[in-house]
């Protein structure tokens, strides 16, 4: 700021310094204060003004498409789990506290103390990043992915459904495997299996039943993938109880759940959707985390002193944004 | 980082009178004693420090168990889910509030931080309503072809009453 101070009163300078030039004394020089702050955090804020309009576009373009379909997933249908998403905000609001230490510990000239908490700020944020990876993990393991080939997720029990089922129950590796847990003798298997086996057998006929109806598809769907029912009416406490912790919802596990090699179509109805704005939101969100990581990491590498503060200052505003963004990110993915 | 401006500006502004005579100073001028004090606004030594932090780290905590609350059974409002998102929507605007104005030091700043803020903040705003006819209102009229296709409510109850049925599950029925 001094700098440009600078140049704009010698630019304003240079004609009164011409015609008073032969008196001997120089121009009367007019300041114009610069804004309070120093450059490297007027470019961090201008940086985070842009920010600010790049995930409000996210975050507006998700509750504009999730307020406007006519079915949304709830967080259970897609195996969100609440707890798990409370825990990761814990985490960052954490990892907030942390770097604000450091910065302090950094202006105290307590470099130790600083790099600490710096140390303390870059577990913290993988530490997000892991639980992050593990949600996605389980999100992919329910077929449950942000493209189409990949997705097994479809949008209602319809004959589209009911023929990628067939498809996917007559691939030749499939035939193999069917045949083999078919060829089981049922004295080797639990009698969870054995009904599931038996329950797979009925999925079989239906599909494969030409004259099948869509309330069919419907049970066929549920069979593969339940929705659990949340008991909305039933406030007691034991009910809830059940749906919070059990996976299922006090449901029947589904074939996918118990033959992880079938990979049947699921049917979750808005679920395709809610997936791309899901995977979106979270991984733009994660790739901010990310940088902010790389960002920890080589401010490590200096003497975190009261010359770097402003360094600090500068990650800190960045990452204090990754947080807020999570502040909104969590209710709106995980409780809404 | 700072202290390095400083001393460069003071340098060039020493050369800066030495050869184009006096200076008219304008508003604040960065002298050299109050220059670390403006450039990280004014009242940074004097904000408290870390006691302030850890009381908002508290808040902040508490703030999310609050809106965690809404995902329990001790949530009187589950059959209206309206009343749960306006109150989680607050509890979000107003942790959103303590991170910027005190882990930011905004709330320390001085009046630049309106320039930069405001301006962004409406811009988001309109960026999400211009979103709306469009996509918002996408499902209001819909060919019958496309409602063919796309999963709607009756859907839904569709597999929540196969779920019931118990169709498969109990080994009497077939």
């Amino acid at each position: 700021m001094t700098n440009m101070s600078t140049m704009n009163a010698s630019a304003i300078s240079m004609p009164q310094h011409q015609s008073h030039d032969h008196h001997g004394h120089g121009p009367v020089l007019q300041y114009q204060p610069g804004l309070p702050l120093t450059r490297g955090k007027l470019i961090m804020w201008l940086f985070l003004s842009t920010e600010i309009m790049f995930f409000a576009a996210l975050l507006g373009a998700y509750v504009v498409l999730r307020f406007g379909a006519s079915v949304w997933p709830k967080p259970h249908h897609v195996h969100l789990s609440e707890p798990i998403g409370a825990f990761n905000t814990f985490v960052l609001i954490c990892s907030s506290v942390t770097i604000v230490l450091a910065l302090e510990m950094a202006r105290a000239n307590k470099t130790t103390a600083a790099k600490l908490w710096m140390v303390a700020t870059l577990l913290l944020g993988s530490l997000f990043l892991g639980v992050k990876g593990y949600e996605y993990a389980a999100k992919f393991e329910h077929g449950i992915y942000p493209w189409s080939p990949r997705s097994r997720v479809f949008e209602k029990p319809d004959l589209y459904y009911g023929s990628a089922v067939r498809a996917r129950l007559g691939e030749p590796a499939m035939i193999d495997r069917l045949k083999e847990l078919d060829d089981t003798p049922e004295s080797q298997l639990t009698p969870d299996v054995v009904s599931a086996r038996r329950r797979l057998a009925k999925v079989r006929q239906m599909v494969a039943n030409p004259d099948q109806q869509p309330f069919d598809l419907a049970v066929v769907a549920d069979q593969v993938m339940p929705l659990p029912v949340e008991h909305a009416t039933a406030v007691s406490h034991d009910a809830t109880e059940t749906t919070v912790g059990g996976h299922g919802g006090g449901h029947t596990s589904g074939l996918n759940d118990t033959f992880p090699w079938l990979k049947l179509p699921a049917v979750i109805p808005g679920g395709t959707m809610w997936a791309s704005t899901y995977f979106l939101l979270t991984g733009f969100h994660a790739v901010h985390v990310m940088v902010g990581l790389i960002v920890f990491t080589i401010l490590l590498f200096y003497k975190l002193g009261p010359k770097r503060a402003g360094m600090i200052e500068n990650a800190g505003l960045y990452w204090h944004f990754v947080d807020l963004v999570w502040i909104f990110l969590f209710p709106l993915l995980y409780l809404f | 980082m700072s202290d390095h401006d400083a001393v460069e500006a003071n340098a060039s502004h020493s050369h800066a009178s030495e050869t184009h005579g006096p200076i008219t100073r304008v508003g604040e001028m960065p002298e050299p004693g109050n220059h670390e004090h403006s450039s990280h606004g004014p009242g940074q030594h004097s904000h408290g420090g870390v006691g302030k932090y850890l009381l908002v780290f508290v808040a902040l905590c508490f703030l999310t168990t609050m809106s965690f609350l809404t995902f329990t059974s001790y949530w009187p409002w589950r059959n209206e889910p309206h009343v749960g998102w306006a109150f989680m929507m607050a509890v979000s605007c107003t942790k959103a509030m303590l991170v910027v104005l005190f882990f930011m030091h905004v709330f320390w700043e001085a009046n630049w931080k309106y320039v930069l803020t405001i301006p962004a903040a409406m811009m988001a705003i309109f960026l999400a309503l211009m979103l709306v006819p469009d996509i918002g209102l996408r499902n209001r009229m819909v060919s019958q072809e496309r409602a063919l296709y796309m999963a709607r409510p009756s859907d839904v109850r569709l597999m929540e009453q196969a779920g019931e049925s118990q169709l498969l599950t109990n080994p009497t029925t077939h």
